[in-house]
């Protein structure tokens, strides 16, 4: 009996905890209008990339009496080369941008992260290996790579093309946490928290990651940038053969087929997935310069 | 040493408060500090965390940092004038020639990557000084001074120096430019109880050699004791107490130093004798704003003293700011509706007779 | 009860041009210490003290000895089954602001261990609550406030209240206070110092005091015992109050003549002793260690090193040929 009247008291602490965090994460936000333009951004291109997709008919209608077609109240950016609206275009080209950019930063972190932290947590010979694995696949130059990858592989689906990028990225990441994991561990509570027999789960997941949750969610935010551009570079050098509509697609059906960087007539095709590329990296350096604040009890409380 | 040695210059801080911006506005780390730094004496500031004594220490070289600045009063200098109005280059030049300072970590405050003496010409360098050599020689003579190996300390890096040694160099980048002036924050913290007392004595022999007017910041009551002629106690920004050093230990009249010197664990008589202060010092945000700012933990708290600032006694060469104390000398006096100009008993105190 | 036997410990020291060299922290260190019992440690930085306070609470290793926690001899365990009875022995750091986790509240920095205990004992959650109240009321904090704060929230004094409470979540049977006063407000200091004390009497925890301030040492335990430790090495050991008033080495007499006097107050003692200063430091370590920076150092100082024990009559045990009491701390003087 007892524990059934404890446990909403328990749950209730935590969640209290939990509505604190929100609050002060609602507060760090308030601080600054352009973080929350920022969230705005990033919550309209999640909207755009789940729910976009959906408005449009599986085949986008084409109005071949308006190949090229200037902007307008119907094609607010104007029409491709077989007169299909731009605008629509770059909706429903943004889910595979966007998916690619989520499952590239979750692997980055994910790896990266948990490699470093596990090198750094046990150093010895553990560290040795891994970190030897690290300066290997940093030395792995990306860009060619994925031009041999394309020859044999189509990156279909975005899952894929994410888990590629992912692969390459995640380097950097385990070297930085792995330093960080150095030093904290050195610190008072980590060894504290040694000398109080909790498990190394508990100390690796509980004290130490927490303390890097700014380091790792910055990291996070700029590899979706990073994979954005990853994959809309290849795109647009027409090194992968595309099947489906996307960003990249779309800059290189509009230099290389319409001459945008030549005639004005295909320029709101070109600029309009760089605009949107241009909106997305703003929104996220925007809450990016939340992040030290958010995770800093210190100065989310103020 | 005496009171007229013609080359250390007097140091008057007048009326002079720090504030700092924050998100609750602009709150005072320094209101209202008087305090005299008599020619060619050691002057011993002891405060907690908070009570604004090293604020009070950079003001001396007009050095408070964004976003502190100094609201109001006057820091007179012999020889230079108010430090407060001087700007730039001027600045600049005063610090290091006429005010030495030696940084509250003067382990932490050299360059890791260049030599003692690569720091020394940089120094020099910066204050256009045209002698370089008699420059190395001077710094050479002065570390050898205090026990050290000054040829080789020069060719030193940071990590070749232990703690003593390093707060010795910091003692030297302050005084080779000839500075009587000299700050000292915090200068035995982090330094083991032997070479806490070595560097305390070579303060003390250079201090007098020299014929320097010298401004020591601490927490610690022993170090201030060891060393100060005059001892000043801050709390919450408010100078609290200041007179002569024995004057003072001997017989504290404000509660504050008497509940710190009670505070502190002594290595004869009995133990039960130590009490601890109640409560905690003030931050920056919980500094009450008006009445007095250590009501919260004394003993001898009044009802006038929620609301009055505490009046400034005057009594021979010490001053007291407390309405206990005040009731005690002067019952006549009602000092809670008069402002605080009033009792402050303006002039220069000389409190020098006794020595 | 926790006794240590012929312990050493030696640091080897990467880098330098000469390749590795080795430091040893501690050469040989007996020493033991009762339930509820006050023992001191005090010498300068990098005299071994710290890390033999690290050694007992199991954050480090050593070379050779051997240490008994209550009755079980460790080099009879294998060293996992050692870190149980070194959790008896809990560290309280020097620095209370590195000791806490500033991403975590003073609730959750508590639950992680209690909820282990709880494991352990087979106790409820409810258990835990409770437990993490009482602690707090233990190390005198109010539990609704400090609860649900971070770290950053609460002064030096108050956080290492919480450190303390934290470390008594594993009932343990000592506490190694590592200069645990250093770090907070003077006027504070005197409260937890007060905390060991009362901790001592009320749960009988005994407390290793870790310090280079003699008279802290001497507030935790009137009734303990207090080791002078010179290079790794124990000089002087004895009563609390007989190794103040009456130090025969001249290494304790030392660090007791440069306690700051409190001019006013108290009056310089008589015979106070000013060591030179070591200032070759490659010195090979034949004789006295202590014999570079002694005053009355002797030819049989430089070649022979002394052993602890009573020689000359003395009612302390030392490490020194030429054993002499001299009065080296303040007197209280006449009140002004």
């Amino acid at each position: 009996m007892t524990a059934t009247t404890i446990m909403p008291e328990a749950r209730s602490a935590s969640s209290a905890l939990r509505r604190n965090f929100w609050r002060g994460v609602w507060r760090v936000m308030k601080r600054k209008p352009s973080r929350m333009a920022g969230v705005v951004i990033m919550a309209g291109f999640a909207f755009m990339g789940i729910f976009g997709p959906m408005l449009y008919p599986e085949r986008l209608p084409r109005d071949t009496n308006a190949l090229y077609a200037s902007p307008s109240w119907a094609h607010p950016f104007g029409t491709d080369f077989e007169g299909t609206d731009v605008l629509a275009l770059v909706v429903t080209g943004s889910r595979y941008v966007l998916l690619t950019g989520l499952v590239t930063a979750v692997i980055t972190v994910v790896l990266g992260a948990g490699i470093g932290l596990f090198a750094g947590f046990r150093r010895g010979r553990w560290d040795s290996v891994l970190m030897r694995i690290t300066d290997m696949k940093l030395t792995i130059p990306g860009l060619p790579l994925l031009l041999v990858l394309s020859t044999i592989w189509k990156f279909t689906s975005a899952i894929e093309m994410g888990l590629v990028l992912g692969l390459l990225g995640w380097g950097g990441v385990a070297r930085a946490v792995r330093s960080q994991t150095l030093s904290l561990r050195e610190r008072g509570f980590v060894e504290a928290a040694r000398g109080l027999g909790l498990s190394t789960t508990h100390i690796i997941g509980r004290e130490l990651l927490p303390s890097m949750a700014p380091y790792i969610a910055m990291n996070m935010l700029i590899a979706v940038t990073g994979a954005v551009y990853a994959q809309v570079g290849l795109f647009f050098l027409g090194v992968l053969p595309f099947e489906a509509n996307n960003w990249g697609v779309m800059l290189n059906l509009a230099v290389f087929g319409g001459g945008a960087l030549t005639t004005t007539a295909a320029l709101p095709y070109l600029l309009a997935p760089l605009l949107a590329i241009l909106l997305l990296t703003l929104g996220i350096v925007l809450v990016v310069d939340a992040m030290d604040e958010i995770f800093n009890p210190r100065l989310r409380e103020e | 040493m005496s009171v007229t040695d013609k080359r250390a210059p007097g140091v008057r801080i007048s009326d002079l408060s720090v504030v700092y911006r924050t998100q609750a506005g602009e709150l005072p780390a320094v209101r209202g500090v008087d305090l005299e730094l008599v020619p060619g004496t050691i002057t011993g500031v002891v405060g907690e965390s908070g009570s604004g004594k090293s604020t009070l220490a950079l003001s001396l070289l007009n050095a408070v940092q964004p976003p502190g600045r100094i609201s109001s009063g006057s820091v007179e200098i012999d020889g230079l004038g108010d430090v407060v109005s001087l700007t730039g280059d001027n600045l600049r030049k005063a610090r290091g020639r006429h005010v030495g300072y030696v940084f509250q970590a003067a382990q932490n405050s050299l360059n890791p990557l260049k030599t003692v003496g690569k720091q020394l010409l940089d120094l020099g360098r910066s204050h256009d000084v045209d002698d370089l050599p008699g420059l190395v020689k001077e710094a050479r003579s002065l570390l050898d001074r205090m026990g050290m190996d000054g040829a080789r300390v020069l060719d030193s890096h940071q990590h070749e120096l232990s703690g003593g040694m390093r707060q010795r160099v910091g003692i030297m980048l302050a005084l080779v430019l000839n500075a009587h002036i000299v700050v000292l924050d915090e200068p035995t913290t982090a330094l083991d109880m032997i070479t806490q007392a070595t560097i305390l004595r070579i303060i003390r022999e250079v201090h007098e050699e020299r014929g320097l007017t010298t401004l020591v910041i601490t927490h610690d009551l022993g170090v201030v004791a060891e060393i100060a002629d005059r001892l000043a106690v801050m709390y919450g920004g408010r100078l609290v107490e200041q007179g002569p050093t024995r004057e003072v230990l001997g017989a504290p009249k404000h509660p504050y130093t008497r509940g710190l010197l009670q505070a502190i664990p002594r290595l004869v008589g009995d133990i039960d004798e130590a009490r601890a202060l109640p409560g905690r010092p003030p931050t920056l945000g919980t500094i009450p704003p008006d009445g007095c700012v250590f009501r919260e933990r004394c003993a001898v708290r009044m009802d006038v003293c929620e609301t009055g600032e505490p009046p400034v006694l005057t009594i021979g060469p010490r001053i007291v700011a407390c309405h206990a104390e005040a009731g005690e000398r002067e019952p006549e006096s009602e000092p809670a509706e008069e402002p605080e100009k009033e009792t402050v008993t303006t002039g220069p105190v000389r409190g020098e007779e006794q020595a | 009860m926790i006794t240590g036997k012929g312990i050493t410990k030696t640091f080897r020291q990467r880098g330098g041009m000469l390749g590795a060299r080795d430091v040893p922290a501690l050469r040989g260190v007996d020493f033991s210490i009762e339930k509820g019992g006050a023992v001191s440690f005090i010498g300068e930085s990098g005299c071994g003290k710290t890390t033999l306070g690290r050694i007992l609470a199991g954050l480090e290793s050593y070379d050779s000895g051997e240490i008994v926690i209550d009755g079980v001899p460790m080099s009879s365990l294998r060293p996992k089954q050692r870190q149980p009875h070194f959790r008896r022995v809990q560290l309280i750091h020097q620095d209370p602001y590195s000791a806490l986790n500033p991403a975590r509240t003073i609730h959750q920095t508590l639950d992680a261990p209690l909820s282990l205990r709880a494991k352990q004992t087979g106790r409820p959650r409810s258990w835990m609550d409770e437990r993490a109240e009482e602690l707090l009321g233990l190390v005198g904090l109010d539990p609704g406030y400090v609860l649900p704060r971070y770290p950053h929230q609460l002064s030096g004094g108050m956080r290492q209240r919480v450190v303390i409470a934290r470390a008594l979540t594993v009932d343990p049977d000592m506490l190694v206070a590592d200069e645990a006063t250093s770090m907070i407000d003077v006027s504070l200091r005197l409260g937890i110092l007060a905390l060991l004390k009362d901790l001592r009497d009320r749960l009988g925890v005994s407390v290793l005091f870790i310090t280079h301030d003699v008279a802290t040492a001497r507030y935790i335990g009137l009734d303990g015992e207090l080791y002078v430790i010179y290079r790794g090495q124990v000089v002087e050991r004895g009563p609390v109050e007989t190794i103040i008033s009456d130090p025969v080495h001249p290494y304790t007499q030392s660090l007791l003549s440069a306690i700051p006097v409190l001019h006013g107050l108290e009056a310089p003692g008589a015979e106070r002793v000013v060591p030179t200063e070591a200032i070759d430091a490659g010195r090979p370590d034949t004789g006295c260690l202590f014999a570079a920076r002694c005053p009355f150092r002797t030819d049989r100082c430089e070649s022979e090193r002394p052993v602890l024990g009573h020689d000359g009559g003395t009612a302390q045990e030392h490490a020194c040929f030429h054993p002499q009491r001299r009065s080296v701390v303040a007197t209280p003087a006449v009140r002004l």
